[in-house]
């Protein structure tokens, strides 16, 4: 219990520090990604389900945080929280109709959706500005602090993100989420106990959706810019990459595979701009050493010497995949 | 992203220091007569002090997309060139300190583009960013200008909401903008090649901005645009659009492509390779690099008339900087290229009439300075919107038994005096905010 604790403690004191070790615009980053990554993984890692069109929402709730920020002056952290409730309301009908298949398809209808959205992105210039997206959208002020220095905004972006993540930690270790586990390992079986499944992996959709959007309303209060490239289909991609380098189905998985993507993006962009290789081949070596991702193999490590492991076991990536039927 | 610094010296005061600032000084006391007030003088000489110790100028553009051969890398080599220059006119302590010349690629991507000017800004501590080309992104950057009080000079976009609805009072908007193309090109070929125009134009912030500027000027010179339609941006299929084309044809007589850089290249071809010419379309071309007709040839675009901010070998002193371009990077400079060059030396002089590097201090040295150089000629940065007028250049392409050597394509028609060839004063919509 108390090496818990410590463990808290140390993941606390990283995250208060973490703007004056690295350049705070990036710290933020971190943080959005990490929390869009952790909300990504209540479906591929917990529920089992590899959603392909996650950019929408994570570019949904940018576009709505800043649109409301912009239009109607709604102050931090409401404007990220509306980009959240946005991503949830267009995740609803969107989801309800995914989840009637599982594996490959759901992976390519959730992608044609994404695609539709970004078209839609395209085309409503008036709201979105199409290509040229949107600029100048203010961080206001918080308790009579202005946002405006990087280092401010990232201690204001930082309880809602903790708060965001400890509501994926919450559900996948809840009841609630022993049901999607279930799902996960036995979708026929979970039926016939007589879960309603379809109602379980739509809730679970959906709060994953709605906390992407919030992810992009922090994210796009760091930038103060949003353009179509949040809505774009590499998006849903990197949030993937950086889920399954971490470990899926872990807690601080989603988190380390953030990190590291855009420590590594951001390292290796200032030398080269073919910094995608680097981190191609770390994915492919971490897919091929590592099958349960970086935190994943680590807690088997610790697991396979100090007793049974607490959370519950990610399958490899490659059962994952072929999961996907 | 390459980085490099291109020069450093960190000498304290040495003797070459004070030969140098004393001869400036002389130059300096026999031009007083020339400049406006005392204090300027004596303060523009030598005794420049650098906020931070060094002086960042960074650059954003497209290294690798469809914008990459107007500009790019070597437009970069242009700045870097600049800063040489520079130094071996003023001495190496030019400026007071180092100048390191940094840069990034946008891929055409707004968001990147913030993102990279952010970091500039904030983290190299760049006093200065030019490039820039690609609308959407230069609006972009000129925003984060904005936020952080830092300077942009702007040379590759062309949209002129740079200077209008968006100007700010960090960002100057340098070479073009599409209403000095359209004021050229719309009003020459609606006068003298064809009454009736459909325009094709990529959908983003310059083709917008482009078609809006374009269908203004033609409508004034008396043509009219039966029809306008957006393109996806990038974009490597036209061929809707030209039979679309095809079909209005007994009307129709002029197809204007907004295009540029690749998506340009690629419209050019595929107009010849459906015989649209001589089936009495004739192609009108919004923006044209000489990038563009490096990739295809003169007989692919000949006789085709278009609105210039430079040539090359448009006369001596340009020819002279287009030589040592040449002997640097291989290449003919594009006018972004030179434009980069002229926009990066001017800043630096604005810097040394400052003495600082503070913004505040080298924008107001910017505001209302006039001046001629290989580039600009007539040139005046105007207080009010920040947009750098000077003469532009009616051109058209040479035929190919005209191109006298390498790289001459292209013939200057007229020339287009500096108060005419932009948006007038009067209507301008920028409200600067202080």
């Amino acid at each position: 219990m108390r090496s818990r604790a410590a463990g808290w403690g140390l993941l606390l004191a990283v995250g208060l520090a973490l703007p004056w070790l690295i350049y705070p615009v990036l710290a933020v980053d971190i943080l959005a990604w990490g929390l869009f990554a952790a909300a990504f993984d209540i479906l591929l890692g917990c529920t089992g389900l590899l959603s392909f069109g996650h950019a929408a929402f994570f570019g949904t709730g940018a576009y709505a945080a800043a649109v409301v920020a912009l239009r109607l002056g709604v102050a931090f952290p409401w404007d990220a929280v509306a980009g959240a409730v946005a991503a949830a309301l267009l995740a609803l009908p969107l989801m309800a109709l995914s989840i009637r298949r599982t594996g490959i398809s759901f992976a390519m209808i959730t992608l044609a959706f994404a695609q539709m959205v970004f078209y839609v992105a395209n085309a409503w210039r008036s709201l979105t500005g199409g290509e040229n997206g949107i600029t100048g959208v203010p961080r206001g002020e918080v308790l009579g602090w202005s946002l405006s220095p990087a280092v401010a905004y990232y201690y204001a972006a930082f309880p809602l993100v903790a708060l965001g993540l400890l509501l994926c930690w919450r559900i996948v270790r809840s009841p609630f989420g022993r049901v999607l586990l279930a799902i996960r390992e036995n979708e026929v079986r979970t039926q016939s106990l007589g879960y309603p499944v379809s109602r379980y992996k739509l809730i679970a959709t959906v709060l994953s959706c709605a906390l992407s959007g919030l992810a992009g309303g922090v994210w796009v209060l760091n930038h103060g810019f949003v353009a179509l490239d949040a809505v774009h289909w590499t998006t849903s991609g990197t949030v993937v990459v950086m889920v399954l380098l971490g470990g899926m189905a872990t807690r601080l998985g989603p988190l380390v595979g953030a990190a590291l993507v855009m420590l590594l993006r951001d390292f290796l962009s200032r030398w080269t701009d073919a910094w995608g290789i680097a981190t191609g081949t770390i994915f492919i070596a971490v897919i091929l050493v590592f099958r349960q991702g970086i935190v994943g193999t680590l807690e088997g490590l610790v697991a396979g010497r100090g007793g049974p492991a607490a959370a519950p076991a990610a399958p490899p990536v490659e059962e994952a995949a072929s999961g996907l039927r | 992203m390459a980085r490099g610094t291109t020069a450093e010296s960190r000498t304290g005061i040495t003797r070459r220091r004070f030969l140098t600032a004393a001869g400036a000084g002389v130059a300096g006391a026999a031009l007083a007569p020339l400049a406006s007030p005392w204090p300027r003088v004596s303060r523009a000489q030598g005794a420049v002090r650098l906020t931070h110790g060094k002086l960042v100028i960074g650059i954003i553009n497209d290294q690798s997309g469809v914008y990459a051969d107007l500009a790019g890398l070597k437009a970069v080599e242009a700045v870097k060139m600049a800063v040489e220059d520079f130094q071996k006119k003023y001495g190496q302590n030019a400026v007071g300190g180092p100048i390191e010349v940094i840069s990034a690629d946008h891929q055409n991507k707004p968001d990147l583009g913030s993102a990279k000017a952010q970091e500039f800004y904030d983290r190299d501590g760049a006093s200065m960013i030019v490039g820039v080309d690609t609308s959407s992104v230069g609006l972009a950057v000129a925003n984060v200008a904005a936020q952080k009080r830092k300077i942009h000079i702007n040379v590759g976009a062309a949209t002129s909401a740079l200077t209008n609805d968006n100007c700010n009072k960090y960002t100057f908007h340098y070479a073009y903008d599409t209403v000095m193309l359209a004021n050229g090109t719309a009003t020459e070929v609606t006068r003298k090649i064809g009454k009736n125009w459909y325009i094709v134009y990529p959908n983003y912030a310059f083709g917008q901005d482009m078609n809006r500027s374009f269908t203004r000027a033609i409508q004034k010179a008396g043509g009219k645009v039966l029809l306008a339609d957006a393109t996806p941006f990038p974009n490597d299929d036209f061929s809707t659009y030209l039979i679309k084309a095809r079909g209005m044809r007994p009307l129709l007589n002029i197809v204007g492509t907004m295009h540029a850089g690749q998506d340009l290249v690629n419209f050019v071809k595929q107009y010849n390779e459906f015989g649209l010419r001589k089936q009495g379309l004739n192609l009108a071309i919004g923006l044209l690099f000489l990038s563009d007709i490096h990739s295809l040839g003169v007989q692919a675009y000949q006789g085709t008339l278009y609105t210039t901010a430079w040539e090359w070998s448009m006369d001596r002193q340009a020819r002279e900087w287009a030589d040592r371009f040449l002997a640097r990077t291989k290449v003919r400079p594009t006018f972004v290229m030179a434009g980069d060059y002229s926009a990066t030396w001017q800043y630096l002089e604005a810097v040394r009439r400052a003495g600082t590097d503070d913004s505040e201090k080298v924008v107001a040295a910017l505001e209302g300075y006039r001046f001629s150089d290989f580039f600009i000629r007539n040139g005046g940065i105007r207080k009010q919107d920040h947009l750098v007028v000077h003469d532009a250049y009616l051109a058209r392409v040479k035929a190919p038994n005209e191109v006298k050597e390498p790289w001459d394509y292209v013939e200057i028609v007229s020339k287009i005096p500096a108060r005419e060839a932009f948006l007038p004063l009067s209507q301008s919509t920028c409200k600067m905010g202080a």
